[in-house]
């Protein structure tokens, strides 16, 4: 215990610092929040090693997934209910202050993960699987983007809604507020406003020279410290001796404030990870599953690989860069030191609810 | 949330599909006392509020499809689970009934897939052509598909339903490498309506075809793996319209006599469902009738254990005709009881050269006959005749076994745990010698002999983590039986208990003993067990 609290107290005081004016204002911190089957919602103190708050969210039908915190950190949206619907959970009382039930009598609609909130804190864009529930025939309808005014309580109608791509599975809002970005078959953006769509870059149709075309699939849609999301990606290239192919693995990085979509193999394909995140100087890359591996993006290349106690599906890094936590798929939340991977603390959820596919978020208050 | 939704569905339809022959309605004292409305009074009354009727008998999707009495069985189950349709048990057999009798589909339609529907285990699945395979075959079997008929239209609407029903098909692998419902709302049902169409003139012929009656003598013979080949008489008696009772009398290789008895439903006038009980078994009987009425043709199976069964062949007892000899080979100079199931064998026995014969016994069906092999005899198959009956490969002649047929060369065997059952794998080794002539080899089958069974680790990977000791034991029959499911502690990882196994039989009467190989998997449980894969 005494070493957390030396490595703590530095940045604590910096922090303070920072927080000039709000002479009554306790230091911020990080908050790790995270959610687990049926219903539950977590708010964990992350330098204290302590579950602050343990929320339940109403009707959530035994799915907790995706979860965007509001820019403020005060407000945690989460998908549930068979994917059918959003929740905003204020994270200090738990109480349910948003609610957008995608679904209407006759259109059943699915978000499959995701939806992300506008820098303002104002608007959430929500990607959306329509199906028309016919007597006697569903009716799989386009697909496309809804538009939610966060402030429109809890009975929320879409604003807008404009036409999408199908196979969405990341929803990202551009920093300056007035785009957003979609990661699918490639990445597309659109004016958050019309909805027109503004670009798109090749993921399927990437010109990485004699890569093959990608494997991209993410869930997990946390772009904090560094306002810059990324992920794996898996391709193959011709083997150098012209017999078969090598699996390469990826990281693929996208600027939520300039638009810069970069990727570079780091590895011949070892390890699967599910999700990555950037350290906050943007260095080194953590990614999870099986194992913890930290990814050198200068050189672009493996800097550090171990094995886990057991699967984790989402990682998260303090906003100082001074810890790594792994969450999901269990039900608990690892903090680990970034430089030799090692297990500082293990926090067990309370009664060890099955977290799956939630995400792990930071927010710092 | 997908295994979820399919798996106790699946219970439920595993539990109902005994009824598919054994609730046979209006037979007995259980017979419910308000009689069943017809087929087309129960999809008015149990379907047509969402189903709507128009034109006359036409009923929005329902009349635009033909299925097997297993695809209608699994369809209206799911009305029942997903969209709360209310029908009674027997009123759900009735609609069964009518609907496979009146959009079924005819004999050869059914033909390329009935290893799906006879619940044949490690059977390779018929390819469907092109992306096909990988588009809709991935999940399932591409027979479930192919035991179907739809025009495009309405395979589109199945599409809509299938991504509707599970959103995640497009984000799955094999499915996200592609523009998936692009293509399964164009190029897909396009083909399926090629492929499998409603309208045939197959059906168009057999549904105006009147049923044929079952009711008489009828001659079987089939082999069950593991166990050796029987034969014997089956008496079929007509219950009602499409329903009989059969009670068959057996003798098998191994010297046992089998009685059992069935209830049965021909559907679509050639599908035999039958179940009842051989010896202390309980079955289930999937047979089909030809098409000239005058054999059937199919497996029966364990009703607990669709994987353990024998084929069954049955043909009309009346027209003269030599069906099987068993056994089917002799070596040179050995002597043995023969027997040969016909009928109308009358008249001179023969063997063929270097053989002789002697009737010992002679029935309304078969003869028992002592035939003694010369030691010098050329081997090859032999000429068998009755009278003016002659047939020409029922019986060989061998001076050694030359190789052995290990079936299935691939098997797969799941491990068993909880409220699931293992599931066994039956290998059977099939004999022949291979005689070298002046137009190359001939292959000589000489039937299934006893032999001895053992399993070995397939490669340098299952040796170091002895799967020969922890996935299970094979046997004198040749059966695989699977250990249990879950971590084992006594392994590496605490892993489970699966393997990959080589299976091997010898026949050590032989110098050097002759060997055979198949490829053993045992695997984890499967949690469902619908009636077609
Ligand atoms: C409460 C409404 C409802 C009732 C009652 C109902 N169905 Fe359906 N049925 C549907 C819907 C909705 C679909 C389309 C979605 C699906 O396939 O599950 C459908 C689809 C079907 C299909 C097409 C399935 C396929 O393979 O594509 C068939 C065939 C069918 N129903 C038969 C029946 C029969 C027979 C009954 C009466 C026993 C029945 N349904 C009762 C709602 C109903
Ligand atoms: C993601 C897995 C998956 C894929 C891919 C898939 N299916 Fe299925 N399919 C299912 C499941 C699960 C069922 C069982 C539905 C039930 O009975 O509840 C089913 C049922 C069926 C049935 C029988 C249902 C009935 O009521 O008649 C047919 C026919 C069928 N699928 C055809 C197709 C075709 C054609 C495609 C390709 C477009 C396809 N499937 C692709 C999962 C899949």
């Amino acid at each position: 215990m005494a070493a957390i609290a030396s490595i703590r107290m530095p940045g604590m005081v910096l922090l303070a610092l920072v927080a000039t004016g709000a002479a009554l204002a306790a230091p911020r911190r990080d908050y790790l929040i995270t959610g687990a089957k049926p219903d539950r919602l977590f708010v964990i103190d992350a330098a204290a090693r302590t579950i602050k708050s343990e929320w339940s969210i109403p009707g959530a039908n035994d799915l907790v997934a995706t979860i965007v915190p509001s820019p403020d950190g005060r407000i945690a949206y989460v998908l549930v209910n068979k994917m059918e619907s959003i929740s905003g959970i204020d994270l200090d009382t738990g109480r349910e202050v948003f609610r957008a039930d995608l679904s209407t009598p006759g259109e059943r609609v699915k978000c499959m993960f995701g939806f992300d909130v506008t820098p303002d804190g104002r608007e959430l864009i929500v990607y959306e699987l329509p199906v028309k529930l016919g007597l006697s025939e569903y009716q799989v309808e386009d697909t496309r983007f809804a538009v939610f005014d966060t402030a429109a309580g809890l009975d929320a109608r879409p604003v807008r809604q404009f036409p999408a791509p199908r196979r969405i599975h990341t929803v990202l809002a551009r920093k300056d507020g007035k785009s957003f970005f979609a990661f699918g078959f490639d990445l597309y953006e659109f004016d958050r406003v019309s909805g027109r769509q503004l670009g798109e870059r090749g993921i399927r149709n990437w010109t990485y020279a004699q890569h093959s075309i990608p494997d991209l699939l993410a869930f997990w849609p946390a772009s904090e410290p560094t306002g810059v999301f990324s992920t794996p990606v898996y391709s193959s290239v011709p083997a150098a001796d012209g017999k078969g192919e090598v699996p390469k693995t990826a990281l693929l990085t996208l600027d939520l404030t300039s638009g810069k979509l970069d990727y570079h193999d780091f590895e011949d394909t070892a390890a699967l990870i599910f999700s990555t995140v950037l350290s906050p100087d943007r260095s080194e890359a953590f990614g999870v599953y099986s194992q913890l591996s930290r990814i050198d993006t200068r050189s672009n290349a493996l800097a550090k690989r171990v094995d886990l106690d057991h699967t984790y599906y989402s990682v998260a890094v303090s906003t100082d860069g001074k810890e790594v936590y792994a969450a999901g798929a269990m039900c608990d939340v690892t903090v680990f030191d970034p430089v030799t991977l090692g297990r500082r603390a293990n926090l067990k959820l309370p009664g060890c609810p099955d977290q799956s596919l939630a995400s792990l978020r930071v927010v710092r208050r | 949330m997908i295994t979820r939704t399919r798996s106790s569905l699946m219970h439920l339809l595993a539990a109902c599909i005994a009824s598919l022959a054994a609730g046979a309605p209006g037979q007995g004292a259980a017979a419910a006392a308000v009689p069943t409305p017809p087929g087309p009074e129960l999809l008015r009354g149990r379907c047509g509020g969402c189903h709507l009727q128009s034109g006359g008998d036409h009923f929005a999707r329902i009349s635009d499809i033909r299925k097997t009495p297993e695809g209608w069985l699994m369809t209206i189950v799911r009305m029942q689970h997903l969209h709360q349709a209310q029908l009674s048990a027997e009123e759900r057999d009735t609609l069964v009934r009518y609907l496979a009798d009146t959009q079924g589909l005819a004999p050869a339609e059914t033909a390329p897939a009935r290893y799906a529907l006879e619940r044949r285990p490690n059977v390779k699945d018929l390819q469907l052509p092109g992306d096909l395979q990988t588009m809709c075959a991935r999940c399932h079997s591409a027979a479930r598909i192919a035991l179907q008929r739809r025009d495009a239209q309405d395979w589109l609407k199945h599409v809509h339903w299938h991504l509707a029903q599970w959103p995640t098909i497009e984000y799955q692998q094999n499915a996200r490498d592609r523009l998936w419902w692009q293509k399964a709302t164009t190029e897909v049902p396009q083909e399926l309506g090629k492929l499998f169409p409603l309208h045939s003139q197959a059906w168009a012929d057999w549904s105006q075809r009147p049923h044929a009656d079952l009711s008489g003598t009828w001659l079987v013979h089939g082999h069950e793996p593991g166990q050796g080949d029987y034969w014997g008489v089956a008496t079929i008696a007509r219950t009602g319209d499409d329903e009989y009772r059969q009670t068959y009398a057996l003798d098998t290789a191994a010297g046992e006599h089998v009685s059992g008895e069935s209830k049965v439903i021909l559907y679509t006038g050639f599908e035999w469902r039958g179940s009842g009980t051989r010896a202390a078994r309980e079955v289930h009987e999937v047979y089909a009738l030809s098409e000239d009425g005058g054999s059937l043709s199919g497996r029966w199976f364990e009703a607990a254990h669709p994987e353990i069964g024998a084929d069954w062949q049955a043909v009309r007892a009346g027209p003269a005709q030599l069906l099987a000899v068993n056994p089917s080979a002799l070596r040179t100079g050995a002597a043995a009881r023969v027997i040969v199931l016909g009928s109308g064998l009358d008249g001179a026995v023969s063997f063929g050269p270097g053989t002789h014969s002697r009737v010992l016994e002679r029935t309304a069906h078969s003869l028992s006959v002592e035939v003694r092999v010369d030691a010098a005899a050329t081997p090859g198959y032999r000429q068998v005749s009755v009278g003016r009956l002659s047939a020409g490969q029922l019986f060989a002649v061998y001076d050694k076994v030359t190789r052995l047929e290990v079936s299935p060369a691939f098997a797969i065997a799941r491990l068993g745990g909880g409220r699931i059952d293992p599931v066994a794998a039956q290998f059977d080794a099939l004999a022949y010698t291979d005689l070298a002539g002046a137009d190359g080899v001939t292959a000589v089958r000489l039937g299934y002999l006893p032999v001895r069974w053992s399993v070995q680790p397939y490669d340098q990977q299952a040796r170091a983590a002895q799967d020969e000791k922890f996935a299970g034991r094979i046997d004198g029959t040749g059966r695989f039986l699977p250990a249990a499911a879950g971590p084992n502690p006594q392994r590496k990882f605490s892993g489970n208990n699966a393997g990959d196994l080589a299976v091997e039989a010898s026949l050590e009467d032989m110098a050097p003993a002759v060997t055979g190989k198949a490829h053993l998997i045992v695997t984890v449980q499967r949690w469902n067990n619908p009636p077609i894969y």
